[in-house]
């Protein structure tokens, strides 16, 4: 199996306060990976890593290499091109102050694309892959950020699968959709699963449970256990810790 | 229904913004009149060359000071991105300006308006014994009114456009970081993860979010210099003439011409705002 992200040695520190302590693991190509842990726990650092924007964080400091396809990312130069390969979905949905067609459409047009029928296409496609299609169809020129808070969330998952990515980062993508609907994007889920490698991070160890292909149980900046979702969610893992806190007696 | 609206209320914010802008420009264009009159050698010349020979001298000056004020503000908002969008916080540049910002910007500006005054004061004093400004002859002597407006070829003219930069310099410097900093930081991370660059996330998300409130700033900086100009030219106005109607008409006349574009420049203000508070402030 081909590995799509090499992480070794990653270390971050924001003011010398560890976040995250010598971090190895791969992603496999066109696997879902869950990453589960408690709350402080780096899950969010480990993202901002791969696409590159802790860069923005001016108290970080970073140690150690990230690869994409083999290649390091902090020595490719494009940044904006890297960022555009991986698709990036907050727990908080930041809609834009754009319209919902202009707030898809955006990394497209970042990129350079222009001609109007391949956008129109795009964002049509985008929209339904994140099950919103149906509720803004005719009213794609309002602001995005006029829409429910589930609806923005979902705007914020479109918009991620508008550049395309080789891999699609969502970070605890389910806070404020409902459990209907969460349904329905799991099941896109599995379907872009052939065409894209997924960074899960959640928080409902059951949605892990369902989609994961493999599961990582990070605690206090350190990765305690990476293994299939069958080993992690069965009776025997190999940390008792991993036990614990996928079964809720944890703490 | 819904869209129809949503364009309309764009267009007109867009419209109302520049309106905004064409105001604020026109003010610009005497700068090359004033520009003209100082390097003129004969000021005699040059002023019957220029169209603002026509307007009386408190219309004069009301457009000398706006002139002036909108270079230092256009100077402060671009000093002001370069600090906040380009320098680290940490720049011990931007470390130095934001104090004497900080210091500066806290001064009321009426004691700009005292301190240009005083200086303003001495000098005419000296300028008045060597000739340049006469002094009134007696009630009703013409000559003193011609010399009311700025001499723009005298260190005067040179120490007003200090006191102006000083005071307004600040002012623009200050609230033009705090627009930029009101930009949500997760708004700036949203586009920059969408693989927007530097430029495109300023163009596209900072400057449409932060104009209306840069322009507020704008508009409140001129509005307090005009304040400073009104204090130093009707302290003049009282000081120096013998024929107090007439004078106090012309103060009377700059002052209600400061106080209408206060009062027209919050006005328009107040249409942007109101048309673009939404995406602006997006809820969450
Ligand atoms: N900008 C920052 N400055 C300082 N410390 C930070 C910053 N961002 C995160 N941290 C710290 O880094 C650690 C890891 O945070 P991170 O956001 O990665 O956790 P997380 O696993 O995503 O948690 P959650 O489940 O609550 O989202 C925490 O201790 C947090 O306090
Ligand atoms: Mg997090």
């Amino acid at each position: 199996m081909k590995n799509k992200i090499e992480i070794s040695g990653l270390e971050v520190h924001y003011e010398g306060k560890p976040a995250l302590n010598r971090v190895s693991f791969d992603v496999h190509e066109n696997e879902i990976l869950g990453i589960i842990g408690p709350a402080q726990s780096g899950k969010t650092t480990l993202l901002k890593v791969i696409n590159r924007t802790l860069e923005f964080v001016p108290e970080a400091s970073m140690e150690g290499t990230v690869k994409l396809d083999g290649v390091d990312i902090s020595t490719i130069g494009d940044v904006y091109g890297l960022r555009r390969r991986i698709g990036m979905v907050l727990p908080l949905p930041v809609g834009l102050p754009l319209s919902i067609y202009d707030n898809v459409a955006f990394a497209p047009r970042a990129a350079g694309l222009r001609a109007k029928s391949q956008l129109d296409e795009l964002v049509e496609r985008c929209l339904q892959q994140a099950a919103l299609w149906d509720e803004v169809k005719d009213r794609l020129n309002t602001l995005g950020t006029k829409l429910s808070g589930g609806q923005q969330q979902r705007l914020t998952i479109a918009r991620a699968l508008s550049h395309a990515p080789e891999v699609l980062c969502l970070d605890e993508f389910s806070i404020a959709i409902d459990p209907v609907t969460t349904m329905r994007i799991e099941e896109v889920l599995k379907t872009l699963k052939k065409e894209m490698t997924i960074l899960l991070v959640t928080n409902l160890v059951q949605q892990a449970k369902r989609l994961a292909d493999r599961t990582a149980f990070f605690l206090n900046g350190d990765l305690v256990e990476i293994d299939t979702t069958d080993v992690i969610f069965s009776d025997t893992p190999t940390q008792q810790a991993t036990y614990d806190y996928v079964n809720g007696t944890f703490g | 229904m819904n869209a129809m609206m949503t364009r309309a209320l764009r267009k007109q914010e867009r419209v109302s913004q520049c309106i905004t802008f064409i105001i604020l420009g026109s003010v610009g264009i005497p700068i090359w009149n004033v520009l003209q009159k100082t390097y003129a050698a004969d000021t005699e010349a040059a002023s019957a060359a220029t169209p603002l020979n026509t307007l009386s001298p408190p219309l004069d000056n009301l457009y000398t000071v706006l002139s002036i004020s909108f270079v230092a503000i256009l100077f402060g908002i671009a000093c002001a991105f370069y600090l906040q969008e380009w320098l680290p916080q940490t720049n011990w540049v931007r470390r130095f300006i934001e104090s004497i910002v900080a210091i500066l910007g806290g001064v009321p500006s009426i004691f700009y308006g005292i301190l240009a005054t005083g200086i303003f004061f001495s000098y005419a004093g000296t300028l008045k014994t060597i000739g340049v400004v006469r002094a009134p002859q007696g009630p009703g002597d013409g000559a003193a009114l011609e010399s009311l407006s700025f001499p723009h070829d005298t260190p005067v003219f040179y120490i007003v456009v200090l006191t102006f930069i000083l005071m307004v310099m600040p002012l623009t410097i200050k609230t033009t970081q705090a627009a930029l900093r009101s930009v949500a930081t997760p708004i700036r991370e949203a586009a920059y993860a969408l693989g927007a660059s530097h430029w495109q996330v300023l163009k596209t998300q900072v400057i449409p979010i932060a104009l209306t409130q840069i322009l507020a700033a704008g508009c409140r900086a001129m509005s307090s210099a005009l304040a400073t100009v009104a204090l130093i030219f009707g302290i003049y106005v009282w000081q120096y003439t013998d024929a107090p109607g007439e004078m106090s008409n012309r103060f009377v006349l700059f002052l209600s011409s400061a106080l209408l574009f206060s009062i027209f420049s919050s006005i328009l203000i107040k249409l942007c705002t109101s048309a673009s508070a939404d995406p602006a402030h997006p809820t969450r």
